[in-house]
Formats: C-alpha cells, structure tokens, sequence
C-alpha cells in the first residue's frame, strides 16, 4: 500500500545530531494510522533500499552543519551515488539510487534539516535547535498534507 | 637505492582506523610490513567504578556492528559473578541472538565489504569498488546480501527490541521471553534467508578458481588456530571449551574451561599499535601465533550439527590435508557459518520450549571474579571482571577477536607485500591486495581497541633514514 515513509536519523549522544531522531519521536507521538511509517535510526544503512522503494513518498530528517543554528532547509532529494564509498552508512541520495537499481523505483524524496551547534560528545539539543524542533515537526505534518 | 616505506593510510572497508606501512630494502624488495592501529579508547579503564549489572550494557556501547557479542560475553562474565545457572530457555534465546548477531555481521562482511573485491576485481577501478558497484554489475548479489543483512537485523529487534545496542540480554538470562508471533514469522522467512546463502555459497565457489594467487599469498601459513568447542567437539558460538589447533590439525590443547584462559592465552603491546597482540602462552611469541574467527572454527571443530552446512563442512576440511592455512579462506568460512546461523536458529526455534517464560535467574553478587566467553562473528572473545564486595568493577579485561588475529594479520601483510610490490612504485591494485588480506580477518579496531569507529588506511613508502618517498591514501 502506498505510504509515507519517514527517517529521522542522527546520533542522540552527539549533542544536535540527536535532532532527527528527536523529531522522528516526536511525530511518533503524534501521527496515528497506517499511512504513515516513522523509523529512527543513528544513520542511514543500504537496507532502508528495500522499504524506499515501497514508499510513496520518504521524507529524511538529519541536522546539518550551518551558520544558523535552528535555522530548518527543506529541499527535494533526487538519486545519486556521485562520491559515494559506502562501507557502513549511505546518503540519503545513494539510498534512494540503490532503491532504483536494485528495487525499480525510487519513492519522492524530501530533506529536512536543521542547522546544528554542536556535535561534540554529549547527549542534549542546544537552545537553538531544541527551539526549532517544533518547527522541524510542524514542516514534515505539512509535507504530509501536501 | 636507499631502503623505503610504504605507507597505505587509512586502510579502507574495514570496522576502525588503521594503516600500513612497508619497508623496503636497498634492493627495493619488501624487508618488514606493519599494520598500524591508530586509535584508543580504553574502555578496560573507564568502566572501573561501575556496578558490574551495567556492564552489559556498557560493553555493547563498544561496537555499533557487533553489539550483541560483547553483550552476551558480558552477561556471561556477570553470570559467573551471580554464580548462577541461568535458565535453558534464557540460553537458547541467547543463543539466537548470538547467531542473528554473527549472521549479519558476516552478511556485512562479504557483501559490502569483501564482494567488490571479489565481483568487480582487485584491481577494478576504485571509484566503483564498492557495494554501489556491485550494485550496478550484480544486482542480485547485492539484494541478497542487503536481504540477509535486513533478516538478521530483524531478528535482532524482534527478540531484543531494537538492532543496536539492545538491552534484552541482562545478568542470569534475559529480560523478557519471546513471543509466539515473533518465533513464526522468523521461521516463515527462514527458507528464503538459507537459499540465499546456499546460492551464494554455490557461487562462491566457482568463483574461488579467480583467485589462486590471492589464495596462495593472503595470510598462507602455517598457525595454530582457536576456538570454543562445543559438546562432542560440534561447531558452537555460545557454549563449550577453548580449544587449540596446530597447522597440522593435531589438537593442542582441549578442554580449556573459558575461566582458565589466562593460563593459555598471553598478550603483549607494540610500540607501533594500539592494538594488543594475543599469543599461546605456553610457546611463547611469536611461536604462539594463533588465528580466531571462522577459518579458525571450522579448522578446529569436529563436527557441525546441522546438515546443509555439515555438508559444506565436509567439502571445505578437503581444500587440504590438514586446516585450511590461506587467510583468503575466511571469505569461505563466512559463508558456511551463514548457512550454519540460520539452520540452527530453525533448530532452536523449533524447539518446544522456546516460548517458556522462565528466562532469568536473579542474584547477587557472589563471586568476586567473572569471565565469559563466547564466539563473536570476528572470533573469540573474552570478557574478564573483577568486583569488590559492592559489585563494584575494580578491574576488567578484554581480549577481542581482532587482539587474536593481530600477529597473524601483521605478518599476512608482510606475506601480501612481498608477493605483490617490488620496487618503490605504488600500484592501486597492489595495494588493494594488501588492504585486502585485512579485509579477509574482518578486523574490528572499535572493538579490540575501543576507539572511535572511522573508516580509513594510508599507505607510505620511507627510506631507511625515515624520508617519506610515496604515500597513498585511499580514496
């Protein structure tokens, strides 16, 4: 059945990385029904290729490096291996090429990030991020309205 | 010409940070090679203080891709310091785990890691040596290695609650039973998980005549081997006793209670390596070099209780007269215990009380001492605690797979070098032999020195006064 699939990913320990699964719960506690599959993990890893391309729609949720902490991009995401020397983690766009060539299609994708502040050891948001996740949470329930 | 070294920095798909260096003589022929482990954590040091329930859970914050092995080695250390026998049913479901745990490590192992090598070349282009590459050339064997990945992983988060760093496996068994739901659809998606591994294997080796030279230079030699042993000398990952196999098959020593390693099992620091090299104590280093993992186990098994891979089984104890030496055969081995881990869950998982509810013994502390053991996919591993009368961790040991196979590697590497590199010229081809036999042991530096986990080799050639004449990092 067609659904939205949403990946909120980083690694909680190191400080804002933790905004995407942090944003992921959040929505988790929000979204009910069957149309909608949010999964938290600390990084993207080549066998999410198989349920992409059952997806209709996948939506990415990571923090990103930025002059701005808190300040959330939203861009559209297309196919792509270009740099790619997988071992262990993949990019969101080399996962959405692996679902293509091996599983026959890519679903639509869209990226969510959130400009980070610090990455360094350490669990906890900073003030400008953690203010931004109801901003980040508020971006992908209008993804999911469009 | 003036004596060089190579230098390979950081050495690529492989779980850690490392490098190689090679020195070159006068003549430009290969005189000594390293490999270099540059990272350190020290987790031995920083859990002291601790109460030994939270070990656990501790350890497994050791590895991000074979957590469930330090757990269940950990809970075994900790059940010695219960001084309990825990429940049958709490060791079937841990064993499980274990064999989930090894199954996608291995699925990781030869597929990401190992295939491009395999399936595109050694000396195919770098920029495509990868699983992306494999992707493109052989998509079915990149969707059966994410499949076999995906169903070990599945298991895992069914039985423990999440993939990573699950807390289910707890002091004196585990924390909650398994459920009637979980069981059948893990058995229900058996049969497709055991093709993929009997098509891979049938494939593998047809493929295996490609790489005779590869077979005659990675890490051939003569070593003894290790292992655990299980009940009649069967193949086992959880259970049995340490056993140590020379390079002529005749069995070293047996029957070594996992408590008793210490007086077996040796370890000595390089002043090139973060890494600790482990050796037999009673030969002394370097005649004590030894080989873990799974060449090792099937070398030093007697039999396995499964029938597809005891058949496999069979066939691989022919590849020669005695255990098979040449380290290229790890590649082989992983592919039998695939097999292997996935029949034997069908086994367990069948058993008729693998949904009894009784799955842990509670305790105190009544040892002051703990140690256990058990196969990670890697090879042994060893947990060893010491508690004051709080359960307070006063001291710990870890001796790690990867500490096992390290003299082995080292001299693997020098054995690759001299094959493949004359002269002070570097060969990206060449040089992927070289990270290639490393790349065979399935080394973790996150885990045998408990580092941070980046991926990375650097190779460099220096004159015998020191002077950097080439260096590659890979890309």
């Amino acid at each position: 059945m067609p659904h939205t699939l949403i990946l909120a990913y980083g690694n909680p320990l190191r400080g804002d990385d933790g905004i995407g699964p942090e944003a992921g719960e959040r929505l988790r506690s929000i979204i009910q029904g069957p149309d909608v599959e949010i999964r938290t993990m600390h990084q993207l890893t080549p066998e999410l290729m198989e349920p992409i391309s059952r997806a209709a729609r996948v939506i990415f949720i990571d923090a990103c490096e930025g002059s701005v902490p808190g300040e959330i991009s939203e861009r559209g995401i297309e196919p792509s291996t270009a740099g790619m020397r997988f071992t262990h983690h993949a990019t969101a766009e080399a996962l959405l090429a692996g679902a293509r060539a091996l599983y026959g299609r890519a679903a639509e994708a869209t990226m969510l990030t959130v400009a980070g502040a610090e990455f360094s050891l350490g669990s906890g948001l900073s003030p400008a991020v953690a203010h931004s996740l109801d901003g980040v949470v508020a971006a992908a329930m209008r993804l999911l309205d469009r | 010409m003036p004596r060089q070294t190579i230098v390979i920095d950081p050495v690529t798909r492989i779980e850690g940070h490392s490098k190689i260096s090679i020195h070159l003589d006068e003549e430009g022929n290969v005189e000594e090679a390293y490999f270099h482990v540059t990272q350190f954590r020290g987790f031995e040091k920083f859990c002291e203080g601790r109460p030994f329930s939270e070990m656990p859970s501790l350890m497994a914050r050791i590895c991000g891709i074979c957590p469930v092995s330090h757990l269940i080695a950990s809970a075994k250390a900790c059940d010695a310091i219960l001084a309990v026998r825990i429940p049958p049913n709490a060791v079937r479901l841990r064993r499980i785990l274990n064999l989930a745990q090894i199954l996608q490590s291995h699925a990781l192992s030869f597929f990401y890691l190992s295939s491009p090598d395999l399936l595109l070349g050694m000396d195919s282009d770098p920029a495509k040596r990868n699983i992306f590459g494999v992707m493109e050339s052989h998509p079915g064997v990149a969707r059966d290695g994410i499949r076999l990945r995906q169903f070990g992983q599945q298991i895992i988060e069914r039985l423990a609650g999440k993939r990573i760093h699950p807390s289910w496996v707890v002091p004196g068994g585990v924390n909650e039973p398994l459920g009637a739901a979980h069981r059948d659809r893990i058995l229900e998606e058996l049969p497709e998980a055991v093709g993929i591994a009997q098509r891979t294997l049938d494939w593998f080796k047809v493929e295996m005549e490609k790489f005779r030279e590869e077979i005659r230079s990675f890490a051939n030699f003569p070593t003894m081997f290790m292992g655990l042993a299980g009940a009649d000398g069967a193949l086992d990952h959880y259970d049995g006793k340490l056993r140590f196999v020379n390079a002529a098959g005749q069995i070293v020593a047996d029957g070594i209670e996992p408590a008793d390693y210490a007086a077996h099992i040796a370890e000595m620091a390089h002043p090139w390596t973060y890494l600790k090299t482990s050796f037999y104590k009673p030969l002394g280093y370097p005649e004590g070099i030894y080989r873990v993992g799974p060449l090792a186990r099937l070398n030093i098994c007697d039999t396995v209780d499964t029938p597809l891979a005891a058949q496999e089984w069979a066939e691989f104890r022919e590849l020669d007269r005695g255990p098979a030496l040449s380290s290229f055969y790890f590649h082989y081995a992983r592919l039998i215990e695939l097999l292997y881990a996935l029949e034997k869950m069908g086994q367990l998982l069948n058993a008729p009380d693998v949904l009894d509810t009784h799955v842990r013994a509670r305790a105190s502390a009544n040892n002051s001492e703990g140690v256990g053991v058990s196969e990670a996919p890697r090879g042994t591993l060893i947990h060893h605690y010491k508690v004051d009368r709080d359960g307070l961790i006063t001291w710990a040991n870890l001796i790690i797979a990867t500490g096992h196979n390290n003299a082995a590697m080292n001299r693997g590497v020098l054995q690759v070098a001299r094959h493949f590199i004359h002269g002070n010229k570097l060969n990206e081809g060449l040089l992927n032999r070289v990270e290639a036999v490393i790349r065979a042991f399935d080394p973790c530096l996150s885990c045998s020195t408990h580092a941070d986990g980046r991926l990375a080799l650097e190779v460099e050639l220096l004159s015998h006064d020191g002077e950097v004449l080439d260096r590659c990092l890979t890309p």
